[in-house]
C-alpha cells in the first residue's frame, strides 16, 4: 500500500491486495476454467452459454434453461449439478405432481409408532426441476416458494434447505403444448433464462458421430467442492464496481420504465440482478472490476424474462426487447 | 350534411384533433375573460352559444352551422353592434367586433388552419386588453394568458396519442420563461416611435372629480376607494393639512351647481424662487387634461400648461397612468393685482336667487366694515358656531334657492355645500371668490413611502381674492370638521356615515388590520410597478439610453439592441446547454468525453451503445495500433473503483489519446490521397 506499489501497479488488475488473497484468486482462476474446460467436454460448442449458466451460478441466482425438446437442457444442468460436487435431486415435472411430492410429506412411521417428515427431492444443494411448465401452478409454486425463502414449510413446520441452494430449471417454450406459463412474479425469481439454440455445424457433427453424450454425465467428477464454491462466491462479491458504471445500470432500467416500447420497467430487483450477473462474469473472464461489455454480454439473460414489449401479449418478444435496450442506451453519457 | 365533395380522409388529415380542441377553447376563454367588461354583455351571451355549439359539435350531437345560417349570424351580429350605442370608431366598438368574430369563428373551427388563425388571434385580444387597463394584476393574468395559448399551439402540434395538457402548459411556461431576457431588453432598448395611426380612446366612464360641481356630487365619490393618484415627494413631507391638490376651479354658478370656467387663457410660468416642494405624481386615467398639484406649481414639464386660474393642464388627456414632475411653491402671490374683466367673472351670480343668503351677507359685510378678509373669517365662525353638521349623507335640497336651504333650514352638509355657500356668500357682496375641487391629504404607504391619493379624499373648498395678498385659500369644511383636514376622512366621519361605505373603503381607512396592511401592501407592488414599467415612457427611455451609451446615434442604439439582444438569447441557450451536459463523475471521464468530441469533429462518432474499450478497439483497428495498453489504462480509469488516479497517470491518458488521435489524422490523408 505504499505510495511506491501504487504507481507501479498494472493496469489490469489490483495488485495492492494482501498475498493469501492472490493466493485465493488464483485457486478462483483455476477453478473456474477448470469448471469451463469440463462443461465443454460435456456441451460442445455452448460455451457462451456455460459460462452465463456458471455465471448465474456463481451469483447465487437460480437458472431457467428455455429450449425446444432434445437441445441439451438436462444434459447441461446435470453436468452443471455434477461438477459443481453438490448434492444434487431431479424433479421431473408432470402435470399429475403434487407439492408433496417435491416438498416431502409427513408420514406415520409404525416401528416407532410416531409420525415422520420424509424429506422430498427438494432437499438438496442443486434441484434440478425438469420440465417445471409442465407441471401445474400448485406444484410450481411449491418449488418457487422454496426458491425465494430457501425454506420449507410442512404442516406448520419449516425446515431450512441446505445451502448453498440452487434451482436449475429447465422449460420448453410455451408455445409448446401441454405447458403452464411461469407468471412474471415467479419468473422474477430466476436470475437468468438462457437457451442453448442449435448446436455449431462442426460440434453437431461430433455429437452424430460419437453418439448421445448422456452417457457423460455418469463419468462426470466434481471438478470442484463446496469450499471452492464458496470461495468463488465471496469473489464475486468482492468484484469492484464503479459510479460510472452504476449509472450505466440506471440509464439502462430508467429506458425500461421510460420508453413506450416496453409494458412495464426493470424492477430494482431486476437493477441488481444485473449488476450482480456482470460481477460473476467480470470474474470468469478474470477481471477484478465490472466493465460495460460484462453487462452487455449478461443483460439479454437477464432481462429477457423481466420484461415484455407494449404490444406483445405473449412475452416471447423479449431477446428483441433486450437488443432494443442495448442499442438505445448510452454506454457513456 | 355530411361532408360534402371531398373525400373523407383528406378532409381528416387537417381537422383539429379533438383533444387539442379542447385545450384551445379554454385558452379562448382565458383571453376572453379580462375584456368581457369592456364589450356589450349580448356578445358574452353570442360566445357562450357559440361555444357550445362548437362543443356539441366536439361530441357528436350536432353539426357545424351550414354556409347560409353562418351569413346570417354574422349580419346580424353586425346588425346589432350598430343598435349596441357604442360610438362609432370607440375603441370598445372595435373590440366587441373583434371578440364577435372572435367567437363567430368558432363555428367554424375545423382544420388546422382555421386553429392556428385563432391562436394569433388570442395573442392580439391578449395585446387588447392593455388598451384599457395596464396595471401589474393585468399584465400578471396576460402572462398566464400567454402560457395558456402557447400550450394550446403545442397541444396541436403534438403526437395525438400522448396529449397531456399538464406536459403542454408545462412546456409553453418554459418557452414563456425563455423569451422573458429578450422581452426585457426590446422593453428598455427598442426605439418607441410615435404611432402609426391613432387608437381611439376607451371611453368608458371613470370615477373622480368632474367639471361639474353639484352638493351632492362629492358625497358620492367617497364610496369609492379607486386611487386618484400617488406621490413621491422628493424632500421632506408637507404636513396633512397642506396637502390640498388643486385640480379644478369653478367660477360660474348657476341652478345649484357650479361649473369651470371653460376659456381660462395660458399663463406664463410663474418662475421659481424659493426651494419649493418637489414630487412626482402618477396620475390614474381621468379622460381628462387636468392635473393635480399643490399650491403653487411653478416647474412642471413642456407637456403641461398652467392656465390663467393656476391649475394645471395635460396637453392630452390623461388614458394611461401619468407621471409628471412638478415644483410647488407655496408662497407664490397669485394675482397680485386683479383687473376689472377678471373681477366681473369672478363674482357674477345669477340674476336673483337665493335671496336670504344675499340679504345675510350684506349684513355681515356691513358689520365687519366692508373688509373681505374680516367678512370671510366672520363667515367661518359662524360656520364654526351654529348648529352646521358634516355629514356624507345630508338630506335632498331643491334645486332653486339650495344655497339658501342648506344654510338656514338644514345646516347638514358636506364639503361642497360648505364651499359654495361659501363662495356664494362673499360673492354676493361682491368679493372675488371662487370653488376649487381637488383632493385633500392622503395617506403614507410605509413600505414604499409614497404617498396615496384616492377618490374618497375629494374635497372642496375655497378661494378668496383679498387686497395684497391675492388669491387666499378658505376651507370652509376646516371650521365645521376640523379633524377631516387635519387627520383625514375617517376621523371625520360619525358611524352612521362609516356604515354607509363599503367594507373595503372601511378596510383601507383602518390603519390598525392586518387586512389594511394587506392592501398596503399591495399597493405598494402596483405603485413600484407604475414606477418602473408604466412610467417607462419615451423620455425615461432618452434618460436610460443617454447612461447607457453616452451620445444617442441610432448606430448607437441599433448596436445596443444587438448586444443586449444576443446576450439574452446567449443567457438561455447557454442555460440550457450546461443543464443538457452531463456532469462527468471524474477528470478521467472528462478526458474520455472530451476525446470522443474531438474524433466525432473528425468523423469518428462513437455510437450510443458503443463502450468504450469497443470504440478505442475499432479507432485501434482503423489507425493500425494495439489498442489492448490503451483499453486497460481506459478502464481502470473508469471502471475500476479501487484505481486511484493521479495526475499523472490521467496526464499519460491524455498523451495516449492523443496519439491516437494523431495516428487516425494521419490514417485519413493516407486514404483520401
Amino acid at each position: 500500500m505504499t505510495q511506491n506499489s501504487s504507481q507501479t501497479r498494472t493496469f489490469s488488475s489490483s495488485t495492492t491486495t494482501p498475498d493469501s488473497v492472490s493466493a485465493s484468486k488464483v485457486h478462483v482462476r483455476q477453478h473456474v476454467e477448470g469448471l469451463i474446460e469440463h462443461l465443454n467436454g460435456v456441451l460442445l460448442g455452448k460455451e457462451q452459454q456455460i459460462k452465463l449458466a456458471l455465471a448465474c451460478l456463481f451469483a447465487g441466482g437460480h437458472l431457467l434453461i428455455e429450449d425446444l425438446p432434445g437441445m441439451g437442457k438436462t444434459l447441461l444442468s446435470h453436468a452443471l449439478a455434477k461438477v459443481l460436487g453438490l448434492s444434487y435431486n431431479r424433479i421431473q415435472f408432470t402435470s399429475d405432481v403434487l407439492p408433496s411430492d417435491v416438498m416431502g410429506a409427513t408420514i406415520f412411521d409404525k416401528s416407532s409408532g410416531q409420525f415422520r417428515f420424509v424429506e422430498g427431492p427438494l432437499f438438496a444443494q442443486v434441484v434440478l426441476a425438469d420440465e417445471i411448465n409442465r407441471a401445474t401452478p400448485k406444484s410450481q409454486s411449491a418449488l418457487l416458494e422454496a426458491m425465494e425463502e430457501r425454506q420449507v414449510t410442512s404442516d406448520g413446520v419449516s425446515r431450512k434447505l441446505p445451502s448453498p441452494f440452487f434451482v436449475i430449471a429447465t422449460q420448453n417454450p410455451s408455445t409448446q403444448a401441454g405447458t403452464f406459463a411461469l407468471p412474471e412474479s415467479q419468473l422474477d425469481r430466476f436470475l437468468m433464462r438462457i437457451a442453448l439454440g442449435y448446436p455449431e455445424p462442426a460440434a453437431e457433427r461430433e455429437l452424430l458421430k460419437h453418439g448421445d453424450r448422456r452417457a457423460l454425465i455418469d463419468r462426470i467428477s466434481a471438478v470442484i467442492g463446496l469450499n471452492a464454491l464458496t470461495q468463488i462466491q465471496r469473489a464475486v462479491n468482492n468484484v469492484g464496481v464503479s459510479d460510472l458504471l452504476v449509472d450505466y445500470v440506471q440509464r439502462l432500467t430508467a429506458f425500461t420504465r421510460q420508453s413506450s416500447a416496453f409494458a412495464f420497467g426493470l424492477s430494482p430487483r431486476g437493477g441488481l440482478a444485473l449488476v450482480q450477473s456482470a460481477k460473476a462474469w467480470a470474474l470468469i473472464h478474470d477481471r477484478g472490476h465490472v466493465v460495460p461489455e460484462d453487462v452487455q454480454a449478461i443483460l439479454p439473460a437477464v432481462v429477457q424474462h423481466r420484461l415484455r414489449g407494449a404490444a406483445d401479449f405473449s412475452g416471447q418478444g423479449g431477446a428483441a426487447l433486450a437488443q432494443k435496450l442495448l442499442a438505445n442506451v448510452d454506454v457513456v453519457a | 350534411m355530411a361532408i360534402q365533395g371531398s373525400p373523407l380522409a383528406q378532409v381528416l388529415a387537417y381537422q383539429i384533433p379533438r383533444n387539442s380542441l379542447a385545450l384551445l377553447m379554454v385558452a379562448q376563454l382565458v383571453v376572453l375573460a379580462p375584456l368581457v367588461i369592456h364589450v356589450s354583455p349580448w356578445i358574452v351571451g353570442v360566445y357562450l352559444v357559440c361555444g357550445l355549439w362548437r362543443w356539441q359539435v366536439y361530441v357528436g350531437r350536432w353539426n357545424y352551422p351550414v354556409g347560409a345560417v353562418k351569413s346570417l349570424l354574422v349580419i346580424a351580429a353586425v346588425v346589432g353592434l350598430f343598435f349596441s350605442g357604442f360610438q362609432s370608431y370607440s375603441l370598445e366598438a372595435g373590440t366587441s367586433l373583434l371578440v364577435l368574430a372572435f367567437a363567430l369563428k368558432l363555428l367554424e373551427m375545423k382544420k388546422y388552419r382555421d386553429a392556428y388563425l385563432v391562436i394569433y388571434l388570442s395573442y392580439f385580444l391578449i395585446a387588447i386588453a392593455f388598451l384599457f387597463d395596464q396595471s401589474l394584476l393585468l399584465t400578471c393574468y396576460a402572462m398566464f394568458s400567454l402560457i395558456v395559448v402557447t400550450a394550446a399551439m403545442v397541444g396541436m402540434n403534438q403526437r395525438q396519442a400522448k396529449v397531456r395538457p399538464a406536459a403542454s402548459l408545462r412546456l409553453a411556461a418554459i418557452l414563456i420563461g425563455q423569451a422573458i431576457p429578450l422581452t426585457l431588453v426590446l422593453f428598455l432598448l427598442f426605439p418607441r416611435a410615435a404611432p402609426l395611426w391613432s387608437i381611439p380612446l376607451p371611453s368608458a366612464a371613470t370615477t373622480g372629480i368632474s367639471d361639474r360641481l353639484t352638493p351632492g356630487d362629492i358625497a358620492n365619490l367617497i364610496q369609492s376607494d379607486d386611487i386618484a393618484f400617488r406621490v413621491m415627494f422628493e424632500g421632506n413631507v408637507p404636513p396633512q393639512r397642506e396637502l390640498y391638490w388643486r385640480g379644478l376651479v369653478y367660477s360660474q354658478f348657476a341652478d345649484g351647481t357650479w361649473t369651470m370656467n371653460k376659456n381660462a387663457k395660458p399663463q406664463v410660468s410663474l418662475g421659481r424662487q424659493g426651494r419649493g416642494t418637489a414630487y412626482d405624481v402618477f396620475l390614474e386615467p381621468t379622460q381628462s387634461k387636468w392635473l393635480f398639484t399643490l399650491d403653487t406649481p411653478v416647474e412642471y414639464g413642456r407637456r403641461q400648461q398652467l392656465l390663467s386660474d393656476f391649475r394645471l393642464v395635460n396637453a392630452d388627456p390623461v388614458l394611461s397612468v401619468l407621471r409628471y414632475r412638478i415644483v410647488s411653491d407655496a408662497t407664490k402671490i397669485l394675482d397680485p393685482s386683479i383687473d376689472d374683466a377678471l373681477r366681473a367673472s369672478e363674482t357674477v351670480l345669477p340674476a336673483k336667487d337665493n335671496p336670504r343668503l344675499r340679504a345675510y351677507a350684506t349684513e355681515i359685510y356691513e358689520r365687519s366694515g366692508r373688509n373681505a378678509s374680516l367678512m370671510a373669517n366672520v363667515l367661518l365662525t359662524e360656520i364654526r358656531k351654529s348648529p352646521f353638521h358634516y355629514t356624507l349623507k345630508p338630506p335632498q335640497l331643491s334645486p332653486i334657492n339650495s344655497i339658501d336651504e342648506f344654510w338656514f333650514d338644514q345646516q347638514k352638509g358636506f364639503c361642497t355645500h360648505y364651499a359654495g355657500a361659501f363662495v356664494f356668500a362673499l360673492r354676493a357682496v361682491g368679493i372675488p371668490a371662487r370653488v376649487v375641487g381637488g383632493y385633500q391629504g392622503g395617506e403614507i404607504n410605509p413600505v414604499t413611502g409614497h404617498f396615496v391619493v384616492r377618490q374618497f379624499d375629494a374635497h372642496a373648498w375655497a378661494e378668496v381674492w383679498l387686497e395684497g395678498s391675492g388669491w387666499t385659500r378658505y376651507d370652509p369644511t376646516n371650521a365645521v370638521a376640523p379633524a377631516r383636514v387635519e387627520r383625514g376622512l375617517r376621523a371625520a366621519l360619525s358611524n352612521s356615515d362609516r356604515t354607509s361605505l363599503s367594507f373595503l373603503t372601511v378596510a383601507r381607512l383602518d390603519d390598525q388590520s392586518l387586512f389594511g396592511s394587506t392592501l398596503k401592501f399591495i399597493d405598494s407592488l402596483e405603485h413600484l410597478w407604475n414606477l418602473s414599467v408604466v412610467g417607462y415612457d419615451v423620455a425615461a427611455q432618452a434618460d436610460l439610453l443617454t447612461k447607457l451609451l453616452g451620445r444617442v446615434t441610432p448606430v448607437r442604439v441599433g448596436l445596443a439592441l444587438f448586444v443586449g439582444g444576443g446576450i439574452s438569447v446567449l443567457l438561455v441557450v447557454g442555460v440550457l446547454f450546461f443543464r443538457r451536459r452531463h456532469a462527468a463523475r471524474n477528470a478521467a471521464e472528462q478526458v474520455f468525453q472530451n476525446f470522443c468530441a474531438q474524433l466525432a469533429r473528425q468523423g469518428y462518432d462513437r455510437a450510443i451503445h458503443e463502450t468504450p474499450a469497443e470504440y478505442i478497439s475499432r479507432l485501434g483497428t482503423i489507425a493500425q495500433i494495439n489498442p489492448k495498453p490503451l483499453i486497460l489504462q481506459l478502464h481502470a480509469h473508469l471502471y475500476d473503483p479501487e484505481f486511484e488516479s493521479n495526475r499523472k497517470a490521467l496526464s499519460e491518458l491524455r498523451k495516449e489519446f492523443r496519439k491516437l488521435r494523431f495516428k487516425l489524422a494521419f490514417s485519413t490523408t493516407v486514404q483520401a490521397s
